[in-house]
């Protein structure tokens, strides 16, 4: 009994031993100064002005949003996103007032107290408010903020959008990396070469194309934050001597969109100390048909062309298994508006790949094609090793029903250019989404007359649901009417959905809090990083 | 002396004069501008404001107006405004010519250094076990491209040493033995290649000379080898060695636009790729002028050294 007693005093005394020191190892740890990579120089230092994450991730920590996606957590939603220059807010007017309670203790990096007057000023100039006199360069997103009647801030502390009818992703697109506050006093074309932010770190030094190195805001709003010392961001442009410097432990994290598999997995089997965590990247792959071509009109070719592209091959052959499949919105578990499985798998193109090659063939054969007169078509894709890969494997799975196409590989610099005039008959193309949300994805991607709209798909009763959903406040509701786009658009050939590929960032164990999410441009600030060395 | 200077020079103006056309033009022949790659990408394009950056870059009027504004502001010693950079090309630019010049400095020295010697070598030991070798060793030079060869150096130093050199710019001022070590590599990688075309040059070329009467007469008269190689042979030889040696500087820059990249080193030739990737006209053109400036001044020195060199040429001129 006795001997019993003290076995069980032993075990005691070791569990809380053990329990202690695991709280201590994971107690976070104030210094040091991490070293981030960038794959390019940012074009600018705006992010209201860019559309890369080459300027996203090392800005974010110079800047703070009205609220934020938390970084802590992989999955985005509304359910995650927390205050950050906001402490609160509240839907009105039967949402169609959206207030935010300011903090009063922000400062901008040059002092200057932070203000409502920043929020409206910031806005207003994404929007292009009639009278503002601030004018971006390029303003990619005007269109996230068209449903915005006009900003009010009346009191320093508190700011309303009033908006032209209830939306429900407007605060998720608040909440995007792609949205932070800039000041008010200092011109928006200065922002381009600096940086004054409220964020966690301040600027201080660029290297142009080298290296662009921030340290610790020793007034920052949230006390003990950041815990870092500083980052330094360097540019490297090859890849190889990316992994080469992780491994060599020059780097302690790669490029947030170092998405290939292989390169992480040889790392990791060189330095078996890196871990490795597997993501999403928001960023799905598709195959656009120009409509705006006769050839294309005809729904029964359209369906040929989804049905000779077996998607599981897709997911080995073009992606290495680094990708999962999917319709128009991230599935799940990655996303929270993707088609359910089931339902995926009755999409012309998800089913047994045999079976659908033979109805290809018929119906090219019906259309009067065959092996004495093949359809004929180009396949333009961007010269991006990824994206020729993947349409290598879409050329091949034409051949195989007696579609003969060429490839054409077109640089990047005119790739859009070329997309937005829609000179092309068949592309490979990817699309990467900001939140995960129908509003951000189906406004900028399928709405009729959208320059991003690439293959000028136009549906006035596609539209109307997309206006519906975005109305709709319920989530159920939105979900099932979501869904409904997702089919229709799919099955109507708008975008040939091939699949959503994957992310695997390889990165030193001590390390902490990094946390990648469904969406890269989303949880660059940086706060909650520390090392634990 | 003069008359041969002067022609050279005049040619070399001429020469500058129709690269500076050809860059301008070619430039401007690959689809696409800044403006494009810049709204392209955006999604949502306000056709006006399209149009407001490309007046505001220069870029909406006629070709010749923007040639004849280029050599104006060139003559003037302004190289223009990066148009991705939004700040004065020549502060782009300025803090990365030393790192490409130190690294071609040193690139070629590796491989005047190496290549002449083991040039020699191979020359004096014709037909041994030492001359294959060395052939083969600069077979295998001319055979691999620098910026594999560099990605191997870094491959085999990060799975044999587990270290690589700094990733960021060191300055000698700031740790010399960093700065070394950080160009040392990637000029042995640039270096090595060029060194077998010398060598290749310097073999046959002692070969012809080893030949001679006078190098027979020399040996006669008792002269020991070496001093009748160094002494006689390869100051006879010299010539082609110079003109390939030229040659392999001016070129060099083509060269280490990758290895710059490989091993990242922010020189002039790594921002040159992506200046021409965004159309970065400024840049881009003063770039690639430059570099023609390079090669003609270097071809420009080796035409006067082979003047100064050879008699047979200066009063060939005359």
């Amino acid at each position: 009994m006795r001997k019993r007693f003290h076995r069980l005093v032993f075990c005691a005394f070791c569990s809380i031993l053990i329990a202690t020191t695991a709280s201590a190892a994971q107690a976070p740890k104030h210094g040091g100064i991490l070293n981030a990579t960038l794959i390019e120089a940012p074009p600018s230092f705006s992010i209201h002005e860019e559309v890369t994450i080459s300027t996203v991730w090392p800005m974010m920590p110079c800047y703070n949003n009205l609220v934020i996606f938390d970084p802590l957590k992989k999955q985005e939603s509304l359910e995650t996103i927390i205050p950050e220059l906001a402490e609160k807010w509240t839907l009105q007017d039967g949402g169609k007032s959206l207030v935010f309670f300011l903090r009063k203790d922000v400062k901008w990096h040059d002092g200057q107290p932070f203000t409502s007057k920043d929020v409206k000023h910031t806005f207003d100039t994404v929007r292009e408010a009639p009278g503002i006199t601030a004018k971006l360069r390029v303003n990619p997103r005007q269109l996230w903020y068209e449903n915005v009647e006009s900003i009010d801030a009346s009191t320093p502390d508190a700011v309303v959008f009033r908006l032209k009818r209830p939306e429900s992703s407007l605060l998720l697109m608040l909440a995007s990396g792609y949205s932070p506050i800039y000041p008010a006093h200092i011109p928006v074309s200065e922002l381009r070469s600096k940086c004054v932010g409220t964020g966690p770190f301040k600027l201080k030094e660029y290297r142009q194309g080298e290296l662009i190195e921030m340290v610790k805001n020793p007034d920052y709003f949230i006390k003990g934050r950041p815990y870092l010392d500083g980052i330094r961001y360097t540019i490297i442009k090859d890849r190889s001597t990316r992994y080469a410097a992780l491994q060599a432990g020059r780097q302690d994290i790669p490029f947030i969109w170092e998405v290939a598999r292989m390169p992480a997995e040889a790392a990791k089997r060189a330095v078996p100390k890196l871990v490795m965590i597997e993501s999403s990247t928001n960023v799905n792959d598709h195959i656009l048909v120009n409509l705006t071509k006769p050839l294309f009109k005809d729904p029964k070719l359209r369906l040929a062309i989804t049905l000779a592209v077996d998607r599981q091959g897709y997911v080995q052959a073009g992606r290495q298994g680094a990708a999962i499949l999917g319709g128009v919105m991230l599935p799940r578990p990655y996303g929270a508006w993707g088609l359910p499985e089931a339902e995926q798998k009755k999409i012309p193109g998800f089913g047994d790949p045999v079976k659908q090659k033979a109805d290809a063939k018929k119906l090219l054969a019906e259309l009067g094609y065959g092996p004495s007169k093949p359809l004929k078509i180009a396949v333009s894709t961007r010269a991006i090793p990824i994206y020729v890969d993947i349409a290598g494997y879409i050329m091949d799975q034409f051949r195989q029903v007696g579609i003969q196409s060429t490839l054409e590989q077109v640089e990047t610099g005119v790739w859009h250019a070329k997309m937005t005039r829609r000179e092309f008959d068949v592309a490979v193309s990817a699309t990467g989404i900001g939140p995960d949300d129908p509003d951000a994805n189906l406004y900028e991607n399928f709405k009729c007359g959208s320059p991003r709209n690439y293959s000028a798909y136009c549906s006035d009763e596609v539209d109307r649901m997309i206006e519906q959903q975005s109305q709709t406040l319920e989530r159920d509701k939105r979900l099932k009417l979501v869904n409904e786009i997702d089919k229709r658009l799919q099955l109507d050939g708008a975008r040939m959905m091939l699949g959503w590929s994957k992310e695997y960032v390889a990165m030193w164990p001590y390390v902490k809090n990094v946390v990648p999410h469904q969406s890269i441009y989303n949880y660059g600030r940086m706060q909650e990083v520390w090392l634990d060395k | 002396m003069l008359v041969y200077i002067v022609q050279r020079v005049l040619t070399a103006l001429v020469t500058l004069f129709g690269m500076s056309v050809l860059i301008f033009v070619l430039l401007r022949l690959v689809p696409g501008d800044i403006v494009d790659i810049i709204f392209s990408s955006a999604g949502f394009v306000n056709p006006a404001a399209k149009v407001e950056l490309a007046r505001e870059l220069g870029l909406d009027r006629p070709i010749a107006l923007q040639y004849v504004r280029w050599l104006e502001e060139l003559a003037e010693g302004n190289l223009g405004k990066s148009y991705r950079y939004d700040v004065p090309a020549w502060q782009v630019v300025k803090p990365r010519l030393p790192v490409t010049l130190e690294l071609a400095i040193l690139a070629i020295l590796i491989a005047v250094v190496l290549g002449v010697f083991t040039g020699v070598l191979s020359a004096a030991r014709q037909d041994s076990a030492l001359d294959y070798a060395l052939s083969l060793l600069s077979l295998a030079g001319l055979s691999m491209p620098s910026f594999w060869l560099g990605m191997m150096i870094i491959l085999f130093l990060v799975s044999w040493a587990g270290w690589i050199p700094s990733m960021v710019y060191v300055s000698p001022r700031e740790d010399l033995r960093a700065h070394l070590l950080q160009f040392v590599f990637p000029a042995l990688a640039v270096g090595y290649r060029g060194s077998a075309l010398i060598m290749r040059i310097t073999r046959s070329s002692m070969l012809e000379v080893l030949g001679e009467d006078y190098i027979r007469t020399a040996r006669a008269k008792g002269q020991r080898e070496w001093p009748v190689i160094f002494g006689h042979a390869l100051r006879n030889a010299i010539l082609p060695i110079i003109t390939v040696i030229g040659f392999e500087f001016a070129f060099m820059i083509g060269g280490l636009v990758v290895t710059e990249t490989v091993f990242n080193l922010p020189g002039v030739a790594r921002y040159l790729v992506d200046a021409i990737l965004w159309r970065d006209y400024p840049v881009a053109q003063n770039l690639v002028m430059l570099i023609g400036v390079a090669v003609v001044v270097v071809n420009l020195s080796v035409d006067l050294l082979y003047g100064w060199l050879d008699p047979r040429i200066r009063y060939g001129a005359t």
